[in-house]
């Protein structure tokens, strides 16, 4: 039986649903696919903001899989600091992959969406902090290693974006784990924000452009916040949305050269 | 019963918060926060089997402690409506 059609978006519009941080494990198989079931309705495509597992093992990642396997939408991810946790996050990418997902770090993916042209650029990004509130890469070997690895996530970012730019996308997604702005994190202790996000994943998505940045990783945080150069930012977390995913409608108006 | 030194429920806290992070349990996304004497566990879980572990774990860490629950399972049903972005 299909379900009766829902309204179709106005013209020009791109509707995007995403969430991140679902954690699943075996023990939660089937737990998202009915809402999932529902996107061909209401959504162009289903990004996936990282930690899609619990402790980032294959056996967690086969029930990710199943969960977004032939949903009929487009699925995009980034993998979050838990896949990573089992040393496992290439079978994990290969595993989602198998499903149709296409698994982006420091890589971007177009769609034509009833003729426009959409395209997410994704990376995991990493911590660090925020401007005036972030760590150095001084001293001991640790510390500079911590700071390399979130230039590193930014300029894989960068790269991703500027691969949009050159696609001529009309609408451009950044899609991260680790959040690129503070004002996400609202609902999170003060002092842990430096291990919640980036002002360089911002410093990237500005720099090059985007209509809408979404991210996962603050279970604590809040929806919605911009960077400094004004664009949105949605913390999906699925904590934080309290459903099976958040939807954005986009308009589309070809890109210009920017703000 | 004597009251626990304060430092001390300080460090057992600690000592939650740091296995809950851990291998076993994975959870971040949880509040370990005194109240009065009280030890109050805020924040939305994936499941409410989560939830019993998390709640099972930290009543045998804080054994002594009143545990407050406040621990919430996330909705796993599909949005009512979309924003609309201009
Ligand atoms: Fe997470
Ligand atoms: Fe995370």
């Amino acid at each position: 039986m299909t379900p009766a059609p829902a309204a179709r978006q106005p013209d020009g519009a791109v509707r995007v649903a995403a969430v991140g941080d679902i954690h699943l494990s075996p023990d939660c198989a089937g737990l998202l696919r009915p809402a999932f079931a529902t996107l061909p309705e209401c959504a162009d495509l289903l990004l996936l903001a990282g930690d899609l597992t619990r402790h980032g093992t294959v056996d967690e990642a086969v029930v990710v899989a199943d969960e977004v396997r032939d949903l009929g939408v487009p699925v995009v991810a980034v993998l979050g600091n838990h896949d990573y946790h089992s040393d496992q996050e290439a079978d994990i990418t290969r595993a989602l992959a198998a499903a149709g997902v296409s698994v982006l770090e420091g890589q971007s993916v177009t769609f034509s969406v009833a003729g426009h042209t959409v395209g997410v650029a994704g990376a995991k990004g990493f911590c660090g902090g925020f401007a005036g509130r972030s760590a150095g890469a001084f001293g001991e070997p640790e510390m500079k290693a911590w700071v390399r690895t979130a230039h590193i996530g930014a300029e894989r970012l960068s790269t991703a974006l500027e691969e949009l730019s050159a696609d001529r996308c009309e609408v451009r997604i950044a899609l991260t784990h680790f959040s690129p702005v503070p004002d996400t994190l609202a609902g999170e202790p003060v002092e842990i924000y430096p291990f919640l996000g980036s002002y360089l994943l911002a410093e990237a998505i500005d720099a090059v452009g985007a209509d809408l940045a979404v991210h996962g990783h603050a279970h604590l945080g809040t929806e919605h916040g911009r960077t400094a150069g004004g664009v949105r930012v949605r913390n999906v977390a699925q904590p934080v949305i309290d459903r099976a995913f958040a939807l954005y409608q986009l308009p589309v108006h070809g890109h210009g050269s920017g703000m | 019963m004597s009251e626990p030194a304060t430092h001390e429920v300080e460090y057992r806290l600690a000592r939650l918060r740091d296995r809950l992070a851990g291998d076993d349990v994975a959870e971040l996304g949880v509040r370990v926060e005194l109240r009065g004497a009280a030890v109050l566990l805020s924040g939305t879980v994936p499941t409410a089997a989560r939830r019993d572990e998390i709640l099972r774990l930290a009543r045998i860490e804080l054994a002594g402690l009143t545990v407050f629950d406040d621990l919430a399972s996330a909705s796993t049903d599909a949005p009512e409506r979309m924003e609309e972005l201009p």
